[in-house]
C-alpha cells in the first residue's frame, strides 16, 4: 500500500468526496490558489473551480455563519479555520447555530457541515496560534468532534465527518501533516465513535489523543524495555466517545494514563477520567487515574518553553511509572 | 401527647442496664411515681417509677435485654394513642452515646445477618484500590490483614491476589501436616492459628481433641451485667495502678479474748453477733487516723485526703462481688459496725443496696478467712489508695519469749498504690495495724 502523508489524506479525502458529490464545497481565508495556511487544498482550485474552493473575507464568523446557512440550504460545506484558536471568533456561529438547528426545529433542518482546523503547539506559532481547545467543543451538545493521530485515520475520518448530518469539529494536528502512513486510494470511512487500539498491552493503558497519540507510542517502546506492557486507546472522536473500547482496555490492565496536549485543567482528559470512574472499570482500578496534559498557562513562544508547556515522551514514562509505583 | 420513658443512667460508669421484670403490662394505667420496671445496673437491682401519668402504651424490650442508658424502652401517654411500632433509634444523650448504640447493636439479634455489611465497613477504612476491594469482596477476605505495597501502604489488587494465592496454600508446617496425615485429618477442615493463618501442630491437635469431644463442648456465658461490671473494674484497676503487697502476720490471741467477751454484749444489743470483721474494721479506722494517706483516693491525678473513714466490705454475692460503704467507721462503735456490716452485707446478697450505700468507700477490706485461704493479694477498689486482705485465723507454732508456742495467727495483706504512696508509710500503716489488732484493749483508749 501506498504512503501518504497525513495532509495529503485531508486533501485527498475531500477532492474525493467533492468529485462524488456535487454539494461537497469547501470555503476558508486563502485556501484557493495560496492552497491554505498549511498548504492542504494546494492545487484544489485548479480541479474545482472558485465557486466549489471559495476564499473568504478575513472573517471566521462570517465563514462559520455561511457554512450553517449554506448547509441548512441542502449543500455540504467544509470551512477551514486557519488555526484552532480563530474557533472563538466563530463561536456564536458555531456553538449558538450550527450545534442547536437541528434540535430546535425538530429534525427539520440539519447542518452537515464539517469545521476543519489544525490545533496544538510545536510549530513556535505562539500563544494565539497554538492551543488546543477541543474540550471548549466537545461540551457543547450537538457538535461532533473528530481528532485524527494518522493519516489513515484522517481520510477515514473525514470522510465519515463529511458523510455526517451534523456539524463536525475536525481537529488536524500541525506537526501531523507532515507524518505519513498506509492509506488506501480508495474512499472508506471510519465510523465517528470508534477507538482505535494502537497498541496493545496489558499493564497500564494509555488514552492519548491527537499528536500524543505517537508520543504515547514512542512512550510504550522504552517502557517495554523496563518489561512494561502498554496499551494506547486513541479515541479519534470525542464526541461520540467510545467508551467502551476504553473501559475494556482499562478494565483489562487496572491503570490508566489520559494524555492531551490541551491544558490539564478543565481538559477533555478530565471528562475520560470521570467516565472510566463511572464505569464498570472502577472496581479494576488498580491505581488512581491519572491525567497528563498541558500547564496552565499561555503557549510560550520560547520552542523550549513551548515543549515544556506540553507533555513529552519522557513526561508520559514518568507516569507510567508513577502509575505502577515503579518512579 | 405520650413521652418517652427512657433507661435511665443512674451511674457514671452505667453504660447499659438489664431489664428484670416489667411491673406493667401495656394498656395498664400508670400514676406518677409508679413503679414501672426492674433494672439490674452494673451493680444493683432498682425498680425505675414512671414520672408520667396515662397508660403504658408499648413496650419495646422483653426481660433480660440489655438496653443502652436513655434508650427508650417504653411509651406512656393517653389511652390508645399511637406510637412507633419499633424503638426509636439514636436517643443516645450523652458522651457514652458512641459506646451505648455499639452495645444496642451487639445485642440486637436482627443485626447479625449484618455481619458483611460491617467487614465492608472495615475494609473501607483501609487504604486499597478499587481493584483489591473487588478481589476482597469476591473472596471474603479482610483488606485489613492485607499487606500493601502500593504508596502509603495502599493495598493493590496483587497484593489481595498474593495473600489469596497464600491462602489457598493452605499454610501448614511440616509437622503439623505430618499428624494430620497420620490421623487422617482433613487441613482444609483445621483452623491455623500461626501467622498469616498457618496451621500448626496445636491446631491439629486441638481439632482432635474438639472432634472427640464434639458432644461436650463447654458452655459459654457472655460476660454480661455484674460480672462484667466486677471485670471491667478489676481489669481497669490491675492495669493501670501499680500495685505493691505487703503481708504481715497478726497474732489474734487478744482478738479472740476481746470478741469473747464483748460477743454477748453486741448480741444482746443488737440481735447480731460480733465478728471478727467488725473488730478488723474498728482497728482499721483507728489506724487509718494515723495514716491519713493510705486512707486517700486518686482522682484526675490529684490525691484527695479523705476527712472521713468510709470502709467498703468486699461481698461475695452471686456472679459477683459487691463493696457496700460503711461510712464514718471511725466514729462508730463494735455494736453499731456489727449492725450496719450485717445488713449491709444481707442487702448485698438481695441486691437490694441503693447507690448511696455502695459509693463512697476510702479503703476496703476484703475478708476471706471464713475459707481455708491464709493470704492473698488483694485488687484495689479504685480510686481508693489501698486495700486490706484478711486471710483465716489458724493455730501456728511461733516463738515467743525465746519459747515456740502456739498463737491463733492470721495474715494480712495491704496492697497499695504506689502512685500515691511509697512502700514505708504503707509498711507503717500494716505494721501499727498488726500492732492494734495484737493489742485491741487499745481500741478502747
Amino acid at each position: 500500500m501506498r504512503e501518504i502523508t497525513y495532509l495529503e489524506a485531508v486533501r485527498e479525502a475531500m477532492s474525493q468526496e467533492m468529485r462524488e458529490n456535487d454539494d461537497v464545497f469547501i470555503l476558508g481565508e486563502d485556501i484557493g490558489v495560496y492552497g491554505g495556511a498549511f498548504g492542504v487544498t494546494r492545487g484544489m482550485i485548479e480541479e474545482f473551480g472558485p465557486e466549489r474552493v471559495r476564499n473568504t473575507p478575513i472573517s471566521e464568523s462570517g465563514i462559520a455563519g455561511a457554512a450553517v446557512g449554506s448547509a441548512l440550504t441542502g449543500m455540504r460545506p467544509i470551512l477551514e479555520l486557519q488555526f484552532s484558536d480563530f474557533i472563538t471568533i466563530a463561536m456564536d456561529q458555531l456553538v449558538n447555530q450550527a450545534a442547536k438547528i437541528r434540535y430546535m426545529y425538530g429534525g427539520k433542518g440539519k447542518v452537515p457541515m464539517v469545521l476543519r482546523t489544525p490545533s496544538g503547539s510545536g510549530t513556535g506559532a505562539a500563544a494565539q496560534h497554538s492551543q488546543s481547545l477541543e474540550a471548549w467543543v466537545a461540551h457543547v451538545p450537538g457538535l461532533k468532534v473528530v481528532q485524527p493521530s494518522t493519516a489513515y485515520d484522517v481520510k477515514g475520518l473525514l470522510k465519515a465527518a463529511m458523510d455526517d448530518d451534523n456539524p463536525v469539529v475536525f481537529y488536524e494536528h500541525k506537526l501531523l501533516y507532515k507524518t505519513k502512513s498506509d492509506v488506501p486510494e480508495e474512499p472508506y470511512s471510519i465510523p465517528l465513535g470508534k477507538a482505535d487500539i494502537k497498541r496493545e498491552g496489558t499493564d497500564v493503558t494509555i488514552v492519548a489523543t491527537a499528536i500524543m497519540v505517537h508520543r504515547a507510542l514512542e512512550a510504550a517502546e522504552v517502557l517495554e524495555k523496563d518489561g512494561i506492557s502498554v496499551e494506547v486507546i486513541d479515541p479519534r472522536t470525542l464526541v461520540p466517545l467510545d467508551e467502551e473500547t476504553i473501559v475494556k482496555s482499562v478494565s483489562k490492565t487496572g491503570r490508566v494514563v489520559v494524555v492531551h496536549e490541551a491544558v490539564k485543567r478543565g481538559g477533555y482528559g478530565g471528562e475520560i477520567a470521570s467516565m472510566i470512574a463511572e464505569s464498570e472499570a472502577f472496581d479494576y482500578l488498580d491505581a488512581p487515574i491519572k491525567r497528563l496534559g498541558g500547564a496552565s498557562s499561555p503557549i510560550p513562544y520560547n520552542p523550549e518553553l513551548e515543549k515544556s508547556h506540553v507533555p513529552q515522551v519522557e513526561d508520559i514514562v514518568k507516569a507510567v511509572k508513577e502509575t505502577l509505583n515503579k518512579a | 401527647m405520650a413521652k418517652e420513658v427512657f433507661m435511665p443512667k443512674l451511674s457514671s460508669t452505667m453504660e447499659v442496664g438489664t431489664l428484670l421484670q416489667w411491673l406493667k403490662e401495656e394498656g395498664d394505667s400508670v400514676e406518677i411515681g409508679e413503679p414501672l420496671f426492674e433494672i439490674m445496673t452494673d451493680k444493683i437491682n432498682i425498680e425505675v417509677e414512671s414520672y408520667e401519668e396515662g397508660f403504658l402504651l408499648k413496650k419495646y424490650y422483653q426481660v433480660d435485654e440489655e438496653i443502652p442508658v436513655n434508650t427508650v424502652i417504653a411509651y406512656v401517654g393517653e389511652e390508645n394513642e399511637e406510637v412507633p411500632e419499633e424503638a426509636p433509634e439514636g436517643q443516645d444523650q450523652d458522651d457514652s452515646g458512641t459506646a451505648n448504640k455499639e452495645s444496642a447493636e451487639e445485642n440486637d439479634p436482627v443485626k447479625v445477618e449484618e455481619e458483611e455489611v460491617t467487614t465492608t465497613t472495615a475494609n473501607e477504612k483501609v487504604r486499597a484500590t478499587p481493584a483489591s476491594r473487588r478481589v476482597a469482596r469476591e473472596n471474603n477476605l479482610s483488606l485489613k490483614s492485607i499487606e500493601g505495597s502500593g504508596p502509603k501502604g495502599r493495598v493493590q489488587e496483587a497484593d489481595a491476589l498474593a495473600f489469596l494465592d497464600l491462602k489457598d496454600k493452605n499454610l501448614v508446617t511440616p509437622l503439623a501436616e505430618k499428624i494430620a496425615a497420620d490421623k487422617g485429618i482433613n487441613l482444609d477442615q483445621v483452623q491455623g492459628s500461626g501467622s498469616r493463618g498457618k496451621i500448626t501442630k496445636e491446631d491439629v491437635l486441638g481439632h482432635v481433641s474438639s472432634e472427640s469431644t464434639a458432644d461436650e463442648k463447654p458452655e459459654r456465658i457472655k460476660l454480661k451485667g455484674l460480672r462484667k461490671a466486677v471485670a471491667d473494674k478489676m481489669l481497669e484497676s490491675a492495669q493501670s495502678i501499680p500495685h505493691v503487697t505487703l503481708t504481715s502476720d497478726v497474732d489474734m490471741t487478744k482478738a479472740i479474748e476481746v470478741r469473747k467477751s464483748l460477743l454477748p454484749v453486741v448480741e444482746e444489743q443488737t440481735g447480731y453477733r460480733l465478728s471478727y470483721t467488725e473488730i478488723i474494721m474498728k482497728a482499721t479506722a483507728h489506724v487509718l487516723g494515723n495514716h491519713p494517706t493510705v486512707n486517700a483516693s486518686l482522682v484526675d491525678n490529684e490525691i484527695v485526703m479523705n476527712k472521713s473513714v468510709n470502709l467498703g466490705l468486699a461481698v461475695a454475692v452471686e456472679n459477683g462481688l459487691i463493696v457496700p460503704s460503711v461510712p464514718n467507721v471511725q466514729a462508730k462503735g463494735l455494736a453499731d459496725l456489727t449492725v450496719l456490716s450485717k445488713t449491709l452485707g444481707m442487702k448485698a446478697r438481695d441486691n437490694k443496696l441503693t447507690p448511696a450505700e455502695m459509693t463512697g468507700s476510702t479503703f476496703t477490706i476484703s475478708n476471706l478467712g471464713m475459707y481455708a485461704i491464709d493470704g492473698f493479694t488483694p485488687i484495689i477498689n479504685p480510686p481508693e489508695t489501698a486495700i486490706l486482705g484478711v486471710g483465716r485465723i489458724i493455730e501456728k507454732p511461733v516463738v515467743v519469749d525465746d519459747s515456740v508456742v502456739v498463737r491463733p495467727m492470721m495474715v494480712v495483706s495491704l496492697s497499695f498504690d504506689h502512685r500515691v504512696i511509697d512502700g514505708a508509710p504503707a509498711a507503717a500503716f500494716l505494721t501499727e495495724l498488726k500492732e492494734r489488732l495484737e493489742n485491741p484493749y487499745g481500741l478502747l483508749v
